[in-house]
């Protein structure tokens, strides 16, 4: 035993010493081979990564010479943004080409951490493109991403019940709100659930309370000012509230709920209307799924007399600024997106294509025919509010449109305090 | 209570408590095993408790399209050598303060102390610059040094505590029988201190297994990847496979288990192994 | 001659904090005195304006406040569990070994595992919680554990209790172990019963290990983030963001460095005081 012990202790140092030197060799082994151009890709861990990293063959093929080095980072957006950040800030040339969230453009151009691809689109700029993630992508007039998938929030309702009472699926918030509880009255089931949506205290809330806001006409910055403080605004988080604690046609477990958790509730069969983003209708088509067959999909509904306004979500591809290689990330970016590639990344990952052509494409129709009836919503699909300060933004508003749809401050408060910490952000711009 | 060589017959209360306690800590664990052997549908539902069908499709899963198996050499590799590297200099160091006599011992021990009280996020970025600057980014060191300086501050008081109780006649009569320092250290006190030392091991290996911020951010590849991040690897953009992650949990979680299982005789105390009589 | 050798000894180990770990606290406390923005390209001095910002600043206070009382409580708990288990496993009976193993699981479970297990637990639709409550009576109808205001705070509670309990009885149960054989035998010998062992023996000697779980288990507590993070995110409406939340929010979500480095270095500095004042506490307790 005491030997032991005496060879362990003397083995640590020789191990400490060993690790440090194989630190070193490994390190060496990052390096470029002979004649050999690196690029590297980071992005967020994709379902079937075999499609993405068959599709960087092929660039590969077209570009002899060049070895893309893919990056996986956890999907967890929060994660990507704190690893992106903590490199960007650090001007790490380690990756050169990114995937970034919708929300994270505006804010990374202008820091400078993104390339201005303005001069390498030409003229066309973005054409082709649906406008929502152009307008993510644009800053001061310049483009600094191009859209690679496009999201938008849809409501999911059960096609069978709504069928059985009559009903189409609604277009205002109010007719979804009788429909709601017609339907629960009738069935008489207490697991049943009116309308879930996500409400937990995070981005996706935003999201959420967009929709209502920006479906009622309001706005949330204009200029330098909220527009927060507008009865449009007040209005929207009070039927938010209200859905949940006058009307009870929400469950009051949505607000601790997120995309995961509503999705398996509409899964169960326990709901009739869900606000969600696309992704949960090929599971729910899928085998041994509670209500296959029995998801429909429509676009969300809105305030009487406005249009729907679905949240634009999304993924865009970026080029690092301290890229070693810029003009061969570009065309990995540039390849990426095209229409083939989109089209591929939509037919097998069920990724929705940014490109308006694309959801009329036959082929794309017959391989993953979840896309085609997407094409309304994403049309519509607005961006969150378009501005570097945006994530500060959504962290101020976060817990005031929490307190506001569980009653722990009436929405006129709750708006006032988001308001009056907004503008306070808003006047750090100093040009 | 507190005797160790004699087995009275324990009053129910005693069993009604070590039943409570294991409840307790193995209930979320068995709910983890439950869910690992359901079917995705079953999942999401409650009833049923069980699954109808058991299926291993998970576990298979887990080991398909990636080098599960991979990650957990690394971790392992990651975990030992931080453990051997923080008990070897911690105790080290425990001795110094424990048992020699200088200046600015409590001073030491504080400082120890204070590495741990800053929050792990605030120390990332700068940690990343550091690493990055001793070109240490996907390899083990990058892991093993960071981790084994903040595991030693834990390190470093358990085996003070356990160094303190000692007592100081077999220090002093092994010193006068012509002893160096680092003789007695090695031939008489790590043996004593050896419930001190697998307590400190078990926690330091854990800390390290089970690491993830630093892991996260000071590698990237899939070669140097560890348990941590594997796992926080396996949710989609939305979806989130509870069924693999329950699986993960099993897998990852036993043989460390069924290792403090084995080992947990020798942590027993050496005070007592009849080495002091009067 | 002696100091040397202890020079040599403690050399080591704070070679090392010093390399790795000051570095990145004195980084912090440089930047907690700059206005850094990197987004909006801010970098500039602007001494305690941070601080001075941070003393006015609601949300940090409610942070404060969040992260004390799941601290103060937490620690209570995981104390007192974590005494009663390692006093369980102290004593010798059959399948000790596999309840010392057994009693370990949950604080080896990985951390970005334990959160989501615990999500799922408390899931007011299909949570194991809500069920067995409800199946033994004690719910009529499920709780929104996460999504209620005061629940949200003591669901946390209740799952970082079940996690970090076993850490405190390993490290009570080591300094159980060091406790020697004859004090036990002498004091029963003299006809002194179980609480009277207790109270003049297994304590006192026992001190030193509860000072060291509870110094540690403060710290972490007070830093406690990846639990709330998943769980609930910092709601509903803030009523469970913790210290190391908001840091992490405004360095890495708003990459406002220079308050949120403020915002970390108000926690170390806390948490300082807090460990001080333990520290010569139980001092005073052990010479009395």
């Amino acid at each position: 035993m005491r030997s032991l012990i005496c060879r362990v202790g003397s083995g640590a140092c020789f191990i400490i010493v060993l690790a440090a030197l194989a630190g070193c060799t490994r390190e060496g082994t990052m390096k470029d081979a002979e004649g050999e151009m690196k690029l590297v890709f980071t992005h967020f861990k994709v379902p079937s990564p075999e499609v993405l990293s068959g599709l960087i063959e092929a660039f590969e093929r077209q570009n002899p010479g060049v070895k893309v080095v893919e990056e996986v980072l956890p999907a967890s957006t929060d994660q990507q943004h704190q690893y992106y950040a903590t490199a960007l800030e650090g001007r790490s040339a380690a990756f050169d080409v990114f995937a970034l969230d919708v929300i994270w453009i505006q804010e990374f151009a202008r820091a400078g951490w993104l390339l201005d691809l303005t001069p390498r689109l030409g003229a066309t700029r973005l054409a082709g493109f649906l406008p929502g993630p152009v307008e993510a992508a644009t800053y001061k007039d310049q483009i600094y991403a191009v859209p690679w998938f496009a999201n938008a929030g849809i409501l999911y309702f059960r096609k069978d019940l709504l069928s059985k009472y009559g009903f189409a699926p609604p277009r205002t918030f109010t007719e979804l709100s009788q429909q709601a509880m017609t339907i629960l009255e009738g069935e008489e089931d207490p697991n049943l659930k009116g309308f879930v949506w996500q409400g937990k205290q995070y981005e996706g809330l935003i999201c959420v309370a967009l929709e209502f806001i920006h479906g009622n006409g309001g706005t949330v910055i204009d200029g330098r000012r909220s527009a927060l403080r507008d009865k449009k605004a007040v209005e929207a988080l009070q039927l938010m509230h209200d859905l949940i604690s006058v009307t009870r046609v929400s469950p009051p477990l949505v607000t601790s709920a997120d995309e995961e958790a509503t999705r398996h509730l509409f899964g169960a069969g326990r709901a009739i209307f869900m606000r969600n983003w696309p992704y949960a209708l090929a599971l729910y088509e899928q085998e041994g799924s509670k209500i296959r067959g029995m998801a429909g999909m429509a676009t969300l509904p809105s305030f009487e007399g406005y249009q729907s306004a679905p949240t634009l979500g999304g993924w865009l591809l970026g080029v690092n600024r301290f890229s070693t290689r810029p003009d061969l990330a570009w065309k990995l970016v540039e390849f990426l997106s095209s229409q083939a590639s989109q089209k591929v990344l939509a037919m097998k990952l069920g990724f929705p294509p940014p490109r308006d052509v694309l959801y009329q494409d036959a082929e794309l129709k017959k391989g993953n025919p979840f896309i085609p009836p997407l094409y309304e919503a994403m049309r519509l699909a607005r961006p969150r509010p378009v501005t570097p300060f945006y994530l500060m933004i959504s962290q101020l508003l976060q817990p005031e449109f929490s307190a506001a749809i569980m009653g722990v401050k009436p929405p006129e408060q709750a708006l006032e305090d988001a308001s009056r910490l907004m503008e306070h952000v808003l006047k750090l711009e100093i040009e | 209570m507190g005797s160790r060589t004699r087995r009275v017959a324990r009053r129910p209360l005693f069993w009604a408590l070590v039943t409570g306690v294991a409840t307790f800590c193995l209930l979320p664990f068995l709910w983890q095993l439950l869910t690992s052997l359901k079917s995705n549908s079953e999942i999401s539902t409650l009833p049923p408790l069980l699954p109808t069908r058991p299926v291993f499709d998970h576990y298979l899963a887990i080991f398909q399209d990636r080098p599960f198996g991979r990650f957990i050499l690394n971790s392992v590799i990651v975990a030992s050598l931080t453990t051997v590297s923080c008990l070897s200099i911690g105790s080290l160091a425990a001795f110094a303060i424990a048992k020699l006599q200088f200046r600015g011992r409590n001073l030491l021990l504080f400082s120890a102390l204070s590495i741990s009280m800053f929050p792990p996020i605030a120390a990332v970025s700068p940690l990343y610059l550091l690493i990055r600057a001793f070109g240490w980014r996907d390899t083990y060191a990058g892991l093993v040094v960071p981790y084994t300086t903040f595991a030693l501050p834990l390190a470093i008081w358990i085996l003070w505590s356990v160094f303190r109780e000692i007592p100081d006649e077999l220090y002093l009569a092994a010193l006068v029988d012509g002893c160096t320092p680092f003789q007695v250290f090695v031939r008489i006190f790590l043996p004593l201190a050896a419930p001190g030392i697998g307590t400190a091991a078990i926690l330091v290996f854990i800390f390290a297994w089970n690491e993830f911020l630093y892991a996260l951010t000071f590698t990237s590849t899939e070669t140097m990847r560890t348990i941590p991040v594997a796992i926080a690897l396996f949710p989609g953009l939305h979806e989130i496979p509870w069924g693999e992650m329950a699986a993960a949990t099993i897998v990852v979680t036993t043989p460390l288990i069924l290792l403090v299982f084995l080992f947990q005789r020798r942590i027993v105390s050496g005070l007592t192994a009849g080495s002091v009589k009067g | 001659m002696r100091g040397d050798r202890a020079f040599l000894m403690i050399l080591p180990a704070y070679l090392l904090i010093g390399a790795v770990a000051i570095f990145p606290i004195l980084n912090a406390f440089r930047i907690s005195l700059d206005r850094r923005m990197p987004v909006f390209g801010i970098s500039y001095f602007v001494g305690l304006d941070n601080y001075r910002f941070l003393i006015q600043d609601p949300r940090f206070w409610q942070s404060f406040l969040n992260t004390t009382y799941f601290s103060m409580l937490s620690v209570s708990l995981e104390l007192t569990l974590g005494l009663i288990m390692a006093l369980l496993l102290h004593g010798s009976f059959r399948g000790r070994g596999l309840l010392r193993a057994v009693v370990l699981i949950p604080w080896a479970i990985p951390t970005v595992v334990s959160a989501r297990m615990w999500e799922w637990i408390l899931n007011p639709d299909f949570g194991l919680l809500n069920y067995l409550l409800q199946q033994i009576g004690l719910l009529s109808s499920p709780l929104n554990w996460l999504g209620d205001r005061v629940f949200a705070m003591h669901a946390l509670i209740l799952a970082d209790v079940w996690k970090t309990s076993p850490f405190v009885a390993i490290i009570l149960l080591a300094g159980l172990q060091m406790i020697p054989e004859e004090l036990y035998e002498a004091a029963r010998v003299d006809g002194a019963g179980g609480w009277q062992i207790f109270r003049r023996i297994t304590f006192p000697l026992l001190l030193p290990f509860i000072l060291i779980a509870l110094l540690f288990r403060t710290l972490d507590a007070f830093r406690i983030f990846d639990l709330v993070y998943v769980l609930t995110g910092g709601g509903p409406a803030n009523t469970t963001e913790t210290l190391s939340l908001y840091a992490y929010k405004l360095l890495f979500q708003t990459l406002q460095f220079g308050y949120g480095s403020a915002v970390a270095v108000a926690t170390f500095l806390t948490v300082l005081l807090i460990s001080a004042a333990c520290i010569l506490l139980l001092r005073r307790q052990s010479h009395g």
